[in-house]
C-alpha cells in the first residue's frame, strides 16, 4: 500500500498530468480557462479569489523554491531569524488560503447564478484544496520547523521520484500528517488537467508586464488582417511543431544512444568488486566440480562413502548422492543400522526434506506427500502414489571387513561384537550388491 | 486428388493479390463494436519485438553453464547499465505477450476469424501459441535459480506420468522421451544447453517463419470482419489502422517500461527461490509455473493424470481443427464458447490456489 502511495500514485499522477495536460491542449483547446465566473457575482469574488491566489501563489513558489535549491534553502534556514520569519510567514499565508477558499466555497454554494455554473469537479477540487492547506497547516504547527527538515526527507524523496530511482522508504517513516500532505499534492498533479485547475499553466503573467490595451470592435479591414494573421500563424506553428518534433526525438535518440552504448560498455568495476565477483565465480565453479566429481567416483567406483554409521541420527536425514545421482537420506533406524531411503519424491521427482516427523514420517515440501520411512509409503490421498525405496548398504571396518550389508535378501550381519560395528563402522552404498558381496 | 491440393492452395494464396495495391492500399479494416481485438495482434508482434531486442541485449552477457548461469545474470542486474531495467523488460514483455497471443486467440476465436479462406492464418496462430508457451518454458530455466530448475525437473517429471498409463512394452518410452529433452538422467548443464539453444536459435527460427506466413496472409485476405451482421463502416488500413496501432505501441511501451523500472520481475517470489540452484539441498517450498501455466498446473495437482493429459491434448487438436469443426457454428455460439473458456482460464488463473485448497482440503 505504502509503495503504491510513494511510488505508483506519484507516476501515475505525473503521467496523468503530462498526458491529460497535453491530450486537453490538443482536443479542446478552447476549454483551458479558469471559468471565471466574475461576471455572475463579482464582490465576495474578490476578497475570497484574491486572498486564495496571493496565499497559495506564495506558499507553492516557496514548496518549489526547496525542491529546485535545497542547499540554497537549508543555508537560509540555518539563520534562526529567518526560519522564524519563514515559518511564520507560511503559517499566515496558509490561514489566508483557507479564509479564501472559504469565501470562495460560500460563494458556490450560496449565489444562485454561481451555482448553475457550478460542476462538480469545482466542488471536488475546492474540498480537497481546503483539506490539503488545511493538512499543510497542521503540518506546520504539529510538527514545527518545516521548512529546515524538509530538505533532508520530503526534498530528497521527490527527487528520487524526478530522477526515475524512487525511494519510498525516505517518507514511509514519516509522521501521518505529512504522509497524507504529499499522497495530496500527488492527488492534485493528476487532477490539473481534469479541472480549472489547468488554468495555473496558463496564468497571463505577462498582462503585468505589457502596454495597456484597448479593446475595440472589428470591422471588414480588421477581419482580414486577422486571416492574414492567422495564415502566418499556421506556418509558424507548423515549423514551431516541427523544431519540437526535430528537437524530441534527437533527445530521444541521444538518451536511447546513451543506454545502449552504456549497456555494450559493461560496468567500470573497482578492483575490490571485480575480485569480489571473481570470488564468487570460483565458488560457483568448484561447487560444479564437486558435483562432477561425485559423477565420476560414481561411475569409477562400486562403493561410495556416506558417513561413518556413528554419524547417522534418527531424527535428521543425512543427504548423500546414490549412484545414478539421484538425492537420498541416511537415517539410524531403532536398532541402531543404518535406514537409507531415495529422497527423490515419486511424484513430480522433487527432493524430500530431511526431518523426521514425531510419527516417523517426512515431507516432500512440493506438493505435500508424507512418507514413512520404514515402509516408504505415501500417506493417504497424497500426491504421491508409489512407494520410495529403500537402498541397498554395506557396513565396512577400518580394515576393509564386512561387518554387514542389506540386499534384496535383508539385513545379514557378518560380525559379533555390535558395539564395535556401530563406533567404527563405515557405511557404503553399493553400485549392485547381488553381484559385488 | 492433385487438383485439390491446388485449388486450396490457390484459394489460401491468391497469386493476383499479391501486390502492394491490394495487400496494403486496399486493406480496410471494419469499425463495430469488437474492432478493438484487432489490436491484440499487432500487440502480440510488438511484444515479440520487444522479446527480440531485449533478448539479443541481454545473450551479450548470458553464460549458458551451470556454474555461470546464475552469476551472470546476477551480473546483468546488479552491474550492467541498465541491465536490470533490459532483463526485467525482457520477463515482463515475456508475460504480457503470452498474455496478449491468448487474448488474441480467443476474440479470434469469437469473432470467427478462421472462416474460410483464412484456415492457415488461424492453423498457424495455433502453432505461435504453443511456440510462444515453449519459449516461456524454455526461458524460465535459463536463469538457473531454485524456482527455476525445481519447477523445469516437475514440469519435465509429468511427461513421465504417461508411462504408467501404457501398455507395459511402452511404459518406459516416456522416460526415454524426458531423458533425450533433458540430455541427460537429471536436469543438468546437458538440459541447459539445449534449453538455451532452443529458446535463442530454434524457437526464434521457427517463430519468424510461421509468423512471416501468418502476417503475410493476413495482408493477402485482409482482417475478417468479425460480426455476424452486415459490416457497414470499415477504415483504411493503411495509414489509419496503421497510425493507431503504432500509437497503442507507444503508449504499451511506455506502461511496459515504467513497470520494469519500478518492479523487478522476481519481487513476486521469495528470496530463497532466486538463490542460485543447490543440487544436493532439499527443493524449497512454494515452486510453482510462471502464471500462464496455471490453467494446466492446477488441474494437474487435482485430477488424475490421464483425464488432464487426454483433455489437453483433445483441447490441441481441436483448436487445430477448429476452421472444420466449427464451420457452421454462427458467431454468437462462438462468442459464448469463448466467454466460458475465458472465464476458465481466469478462474484458474486468479483462484487457483484457492480452488486447490477446497478441493483438497487443508489450510
Amino acid at each position: 500500500m505504502e509503495s503504491f502511495l510513494f511510488i505508483g500514485l506519484p507516476y501515475i499522477s505525473i503521467g496523468l498530468f503530462l498526458f491529460g495536460t497535453i491530450a486537453r491542449f490538443r482536443s479542446s483547446l478552447y476549454s483551458i480557462s479558469s471559468q471565471s465566473s466574475q461576471f455572475l457575482e463579482h464582490r465576495a469574488l474578490r476578497w475570497g479569489s484574491t486572498a486564495w491566489h496571493i496565499g497559495i501563489i506564495l506558499i507553492l513558489l516557496a514548496h518549489i523554491a526547496v525542491v529546485l535549491a535545497p542547499g540554497l534553502w537549508t543555508g537560509l534556514m540555518s539563520n534562526k531569524t529567518i526560519l522564524l520569519v519563514t515559518e511564520s510567514t507560511g503559517i499566515a499565508l496558509s490561514l489566508l488560503c483557507l479564509i479564501g477558499i472559504l469565501v470562495l466555497a460560500v460563494r458556490r454554494l450560496v449565489f444562485s447564478k454561481v451555482q448553475a455554473v457550478t460542476t462538480n469537479m469545482d466542488l471536488v477540487v475546492l474540498g480537497l484544496l481546503f483539506v490539503q492547506v488545511g493538512l499543510g497547516l497542521a503540518v506546520a504547527l504539529k510538527h514545527k520547523w518545516g521548512a529546515a527538515w524538509a530538505t533532508g526527507t520530503v526534498v530528497p524523496y521527490l527527487w528520487s521520484i524526478l530522477t526515475l530511482k524512487p525511494r519510498a522508504e525516505l517518507v514511509t517513516e514519516m509522521p501521518l500528517l505529512v504522509k497524507a500532505h504529499v499522497v495530496g499534492g500527488f492527488a492534485f498533479i493528476a487532477l490539473i488537467p481534469f479541472s480549472r485547475l489547468i488554468h495555473m499553466l496558463t496564468a497571463p503573467v505577462h498582462y503585468l508586464l505589457r502596454e495597456p490595451q484597448l479593446v475595440v470592435w472589428s470591422n471588414l479591414s480588421r477581419t482580414r488582417e486577422a486571416v492574414i494573421a492567422q495564415a502566418y500563424d499556421s506556418r509558424r506553428f507548423f515549423l514551431r511543431g516541427f523544431v519540437a518534433t526535430g528537437a524530441g526525438a534527437t533527445m530521444l535518440a541521444v538518451g536511447v544512444m546513451d543506454k545502449l552504448v552504456r549497456f555494450f560498455q559493461g560496468p567500470k568495476l573497482s578492483k575490490e568488486q571485480e575480485a569480489a565477483l571473481m570470488e564468487e565465480k570460483l565458488i560457483r565453479i568448484k561447487s560444479t566440480v564437486e558435483q562432477r566429481e561425485l559423477e565420476y567416483e560414481r561411475l569409477k567406483n562400486d562403493y561410495i562413502y556416506v558417513c561413518r554409521v556413528s554419524d547417522l541420527d534418527a531424527r535428521v536425514g543425512r543427504y548423500f548422492t546414490d549412484f545414478e545421482m539421484r538425492p537420498a537420506l541416511a537415517f539410524r533406524d531403532e536398532d541402531g543400522l543404518p535406514l537409507l531411503i531415495s529422497a527423490k519424491c515419486t511424484h513430480l521427482g522433487c527432493t524430500i526434506a530431511n526431518e523426521l516427523s514425531a510419527d516417523g514420517k517426512i515431507l516432500c515440501p512440493c506438493h505435500i506427500s508424507y512418507f514413512d520411512i520404514k515402509t516408504g509409503q505415501p500417506n493417504e490421498g497424497s500426491p504421491a502414489k508409489s512407494p520410495l525405496p529403500h537402498l541397498d548398504w554395506v557396513i565396512f571396518d577400518s580394515q576393509g571387513n564386512l561387518l554387514a550389508q542389506r540386499n534384496s535378501s535383508g539385513v545379514t550381519i557378518e560380525t559379533k561384537d555390535l558395539a564395535l560395528l556401530l563406533q567404527q563402522g563405515s557405511l557404503y552404498i553399493v553400485k549392485n550388491l547381488d553381484k559385488r558381496v | 486428388m492433385f487438383r485439390a491440393f491446388s485449388d486450396f492452395l490457390s484459394a489460401r494464396f491468391p497469386v493476383e493479390k499479391m501486390n502492394f495495391n491490394a495487400m496494403v492500399a486496399k486493406k480496410e479494416v471494419p469499425v463495430h463494436k469488437m474492432s478493438w481485438a484487432y489490436y491484440l495482434g499487432g500487440l502480440s508482434l510488438f511484444f515479440l519485438i520487444v522479446q527480440v531486442v531485449t533478448g539479443l541485449m541481454l545473450l551479450f552477457y548470458y553464460e549458458p553453464t551451470v556454474s555461470d548461469a546464475h552469476a551472470s545474470v546476477e551480473f546483468i542486474t546488479k552491474h550492467v547499465s541498465g541491465g536490470a531495467l533490459i532483463r526485467n523488460m525482457h520477463s515482463w514483455s515475456a508475460s504480457a505477450m503470452i498474455f496478449c497471443v491468448m487474448a488474441h486467440m480467443l476474440t479470434a476465436f469469437a469473432m470467427k476469424a478462421f472462416e474460410r479462406p483464412r484456415e492457415l492464418i488461424w492453423v498457424t496462430g495455433v502453432i505461435m501459441l504453443l511456440l510462444t508457451f515453449t519459449f516461456g518454458f524454455t526461458g524460465y530455466l535459463l536463469p538457473w535459480n531454485q524456482i527455476a530448475v525445481n519447477a523445469t525437473k516437475v514440469g519435465l517429471q509429468s511427461i513421465e506420468e504417461i508411462g504408467t498409463f501404457l501398455p507395459q512394452s511402452l511404459s518406459t518410452l516416456p522416460r526415454l522421451i524426458r531423458e533425450t529433452i533433458q540430455g541427460e538422467a537429471s536436469v543438468g548443464q546437458a538440459t541447459l544447453s539445449r534449453f538455451y539453444a532452443l529458446h535463442v536459435v530454434v524457437l526464434p527460427l521457427l517463430m519468424f517463419a510461421v509468423l512471416a506466413l501468418h502476417l503475410f496472409s493476413i495482408q493477402l485476405h485482409g482482417m475478417s470482419k468479425g460480426v455476424d451482421s452486415e459490416v457497414r463502416k470499415t477504415e483504411k488500413f493503411f495509414p489509419d489502422f496503421m497510425i493507431k496501432d503504432l500509437t497503442l505501441w507507444g503508449v504499451v511501451f511506455l506502461v511496459l517500461f515504467i513497470v520494469a523500472l519500478c518492479l523487478p520481475f522476481e519481487s513476486f517470489f521469495s528470496y530463497p527461490l532466486s538463490e542460485p540452484y543447490n543440487p544436493l539441498g532439499s527443493t524449497p517450498e512454494g515452486i510453482k509455473p510462471e502464471w500462464y501455466f496455471y490453467f494446466l498446473y492446477y488441474p494437474l495437482e487435482m485430477l488424475p493424470f490421464w483425464v488432464v493429459f487426454l483433455v489437453t491434448n483433445a483441447a490441441v487438436l481441436v483448436l487445430l481443427l477448429a476452421p472444420w469443426i466449427f464451420r457452421g457454428t454462427s458467431r454468437r455460439t462462438l462468442r459464448v464458447l469463448a466467454v466460458v473458456i475465458t472465464a476458465y482460464l481466469v478462474l484458474m488463473t486468479v483462484f487457483g490456489e484457492q480452488i486447490y485448497y477446497i478441493v483438497k482440503g487443508g489450510q
